[in-house]
């Protein structure tokens, strides 16, 4: 479903990702974990084309974009890559001059071309979903944390995609709107949604993850099973940085 | 004026209706600009201002060098000169003192006049019984005639001419400065078949004609001939038909300055008797058998006093409210057709700045400076009389909006640029991840956003724009500020006037701020309000 190869992105002249390679599988969730300034966020942004990148390749469901790839044509590429590929981010990005539910149809409305009301009836469905249903009229501002959160995920799921990226989606969260983000996550996670998740919460990671990648220093440490890379890593650095996270 | 008298009946009834109209702001706006004209009155307890004179030895005229020959301007070496300059100067020896000029804007001199800041006008001011209501004139210095100045190549062969059709349709359009006798002239021929349109200056009216932006320019004669025998107008234009009309051109003082006036009454005779003053005449070459009647006292006779008037003349308003009212409408018409095509151009700047590759940026980003840093007058002067020499002519209209338009896009651009930029990034990177394009991003959810911001920014630029629209004169649109001062020039009636003139100013400007509050109120409340039924 998404292949990426030895991504290399490069601020002037500091190199945030130094050759990054990773796969992640139809329906399978990855979580990458590892200290801020590792390059997660990045990379994730890497993969729908919000940050341009120096190196490598990213192919993601069949659409690759490369360095060869000539800039009109790489810009329909990844527009056609984010109608089938959502984003979640971690301070929400609703907007907020329409309702909750214009949200959520904004995108099957204008980028999909859906009849307004095949939208908004697929909106009211993702939003029960996400426990909503009540607050289809409110403004974003007028919501807590979680239930924005909550919105975004459903505005990603109104466009049917085949994956969604998740930048640290609880980040902004205090511990109990977390749970209930968490919640709707481990809920898409057992539909079999391909997920690529970037965050701290190491127990949620734990728990849905079937592939962890730990990101240092713009590389990938190791990559394996949660049970693996939390109980038993391969490498005695992945293991002193853990400690570290999960200390702090 | 008979027709004071006849007005000053129904003025009571009259008066209570104007006032019931206005509301408390309007009244208290109206009371300050009364009590502003009031103390811009001359105070009666001033000395004799001949007295006055003689002690200081020093004689302030007003006069106005812009487009002034032969009357006053220029010489090659950058002497003051000028058939009245030299008058002056005679005058001055008779009175035994030092002539001082001062510049000021032709149409305001009677105002400058009023103020205090000179003591006598002369600038080719002819005697009409409505100036002579508020200003004393001296005996004539001059006998003009009106000529007619046209392309040569051009259909017209006389002023009679006018009355036949224009070959090409529509009326006739003759340019005249504001104000002047030829004003007063053409306007009693102004109809389905002759258009008058006003210009700053004698040399504006000519460019115009050899633009052809307008088929004639009615000129005062010592004008018209100067600027044929002297400039390359010589080339282009050629007068049309013999003189038309005639009048006189006297000297303006204060009403109260009587000693004053006797005194260059006095000195004119002289003048004439000694053959001074047809010498100054020849020597730029406008002398004439018009002037021989000058020295005949008799045909210029008149009453210098001039009918007193009350000091609220409602039947001014009521004679001249209309051509206010039209003005008016005039203001708002360029104000709504420039404002709207201000705003799609600075959206279309800011967007490109914001958004645009590093080029489109560097390159409207220069379109900002280079119309922020000049100004407008100077932008509506290139757009109407600049662009003609290299084949663009546009009409008085297309100019003035065209010049406002560009003028404040660049001030538009710049808020709208504020606006974008205050919209977190994360909103585009949200639109751009659903899979908008940029495009689709910024109409649906950047610029909406934007808006809301900006509107208070943009109202109070609309605001400004109404009012420079009285910029436009200088390209021959005549608004309402322009039309106060032709109204109170050849009529006088400052208080009248100038109360009506910004009593239309607040009525199209504060229904604006209403309009710009209440979409304020909507943008912020309603769509909310609107969805929860």
């Amino acid at each position: 479903m998404i292949e990426v190869e030895g991504l290399i992105k490069r601020h002037g002249v500091l190199e945030v990702l130094k050759g990054v390679t990773l796969q992640v599988a139809l329906g399978e969730v990855a979580v990458i974990v590892g200290p801020s300034g590792g390059g997660k966020s990045t990379f994730l942004r890497c993969l729908n084309g919000l940050e341009s990148f120096q190196g490598g390749s990213v192919t993601v469901d069949g659409l690759k974009i490369s360095l060869e790839t000539p800039g009109r044509e790489r810009s329909r590429t990844l527009r056609q890559v984010c109608r089938r590929v959502g984003m979640v981010f971690q301070n929400f990005n609703l907007f907020p001059h329409r309702t909750v539910l214009e949200n959520v149809t904004e995108g099957p409305t204008y980028v999909l071309g859906l009849d307004r009301g095949l939208a908004e009836e697929r909106a009211r469905k993702l939003l029960d979903r996400v426990g909503l249903i009540d607050k289809l009229d409110a403004r974003p501002r007028q919501l807590s944390g979680g239930q924005q959160q909550r919105v975004a995920i459903a505005r990603a799921l109104a466009m049917e995609p085949r994956a969604i990226l998740f930048d640290e989606p609880t980040s902004a969260l205090d511990p109990r709107m977390t749970n209930e983000v968490l919640a709707v996550m481990a809920d898409l996670a057992r539909d079999g949604l391909t997920m690529v998740i970037v965050t701290h919460a190491m127990r949620f990671a734990r728990q849905v993850a079937q592939t962890v990648h730990v990101f240092e220093g713009g590389q990938v440490l190791e990559s394996g099973p949660p049970g693996q890379i939390f109980d038993a890593p391969r490498l005695e650095a992945t293991r002193l940085l853990l400690a570290e996270t999960q200390a702090a | 004026m008979g027709a004071n008298s006849d007005g000053s009946e129904s003025e009571p009834f009259a008066a209570t209706k104007v006032f019931s109209l206005t509301s408390n702001s309007l009244r208290l706006i109206l009371g300050l600009a009364l009590g502003w004209s009031m103390l811009a009155f001359p105070s009666p307890l001033q000395a004799d201002t001949l007295d006055r004179i003689k002690t200081s030895g020093q004689l302030r005229y007003g006069a106005d060098e812009e487009g002034g020959a032969p009357y006053f301007f220029k010489d090659g070496d950058g002497r003051r000169v000028g058939f009245e300059a030299d008058l002056m100067a005679e005058i001055g020896r008779e009175l035994g003192v030092e002539p001082v000029f001062q510049q000021a804007q032709w149409e305001t001199l009677l105002q400058v006049l009023d103020r205090g800041e000179v003591d006598v006008v002369i600038n080719g001011y002819e005697l009409t019984a409505s100036r002579s209501r508020d200003f004393l004139a001296t005996r004539p210095y001059y006998v003009y005639q009106l000529q007619l100045m046209a392309r040569g190549d051009g259909p017209l062969h006389s002023w009679a001419d006018i009355q036949l059709p224009r070959p090409g349709g529509g009326p006739w359009k003759i340019a005249v400065l504001g104000m002047s006798a030829a004003d007063l002239y053409a306007r009693r021929f102004q109809g389905e078949n002759l258009r008058v349109a006003i210009s700053d200056g004698a040399t504006t009216a000519m460019r115009g004609v050899r633009n052809g932006q307008f088929d004639a320019t009615l000129q005062d004669l010592p004008a018209a001939r100067h600027y044929i025998k002297t400039t390359d107008f010589r080339d282009q234009l050629r007068l049309i038909g013999p003189p038309e009309g005639s009048g006189y051109y006297v000297i303006y003082t204060r009403k109260k300055d009587t000693s004053l006036n006797e005194a260059i009454d006095r000195a004119i005779a002289k003048l004439l008797e000694s053959g001074k003053l047809r010498r100054i005449y020849e020597k730029y070459d406008i002398w004439n058998d018009a002037q021989k009647v000058l020295e005949s006292r008799s045909s210029v006779a008149m009453d210098k006093a001039g009918p007193s008037r009350p000091w609220f003349d409602l039947d001014l308003l009521v004679r001249f409210g209309p051509s206010l009212i039209w003005a008016a409408l005039t203001t708002l018409v360029l104000s709504f057709s420039a404002m709207p095509l201000a705003m799609a151009i600075g959206m279309l700047v800011a967007i490109g700045r914001v958004y645009g590759s590093w080029p489109i940026a560097k390159a409207f980003g220069c379109y900002v400076e280079l119309v922020r840093g000049t100004p407008l007058i100077l932008q509506l002067f290139v757009l109407f009389y600049v662009l003609p020499e290299i084949g663009i002519t546009l009409t008085p209209w297309a100019a003035g909006v065209a010049g406002l338009a560009i003028n404040y896009s660049a001030y538009e651009a710049e808020i709208y640029r504020a606006g974008l930029q205050a919209i977190p990034r994360g909103q585009m990177e949200a639109a751009l991840a659903l899979g908008m394009s940029p495009a689709l991003a910024l109409r649906r959810v950047i610029i909406p956003q934007a808006i809301r911001i900006v509107i208070p920014p943009v109202t109070s630029d609309f605001i400004a724009l109404f009012k420079d629209t009285s910029v436009c004169s200088v390209i021959m649109l005549t608004e309402l500020t322009k039309q106060y001062s032709i109204l109170f020039n050849s009529q006088g009636g400052v208080i009248e006037f100038g109360l009506a003139t910004a009593a239309l100013y607040m009525a199209m400007s504060l229904p604006l701020s209403a309009f710009s509050r209440w979409v304020e109120r909507r943008m912020d409340a309603g769509p909310s309000k609107g969805v929860v039924r």
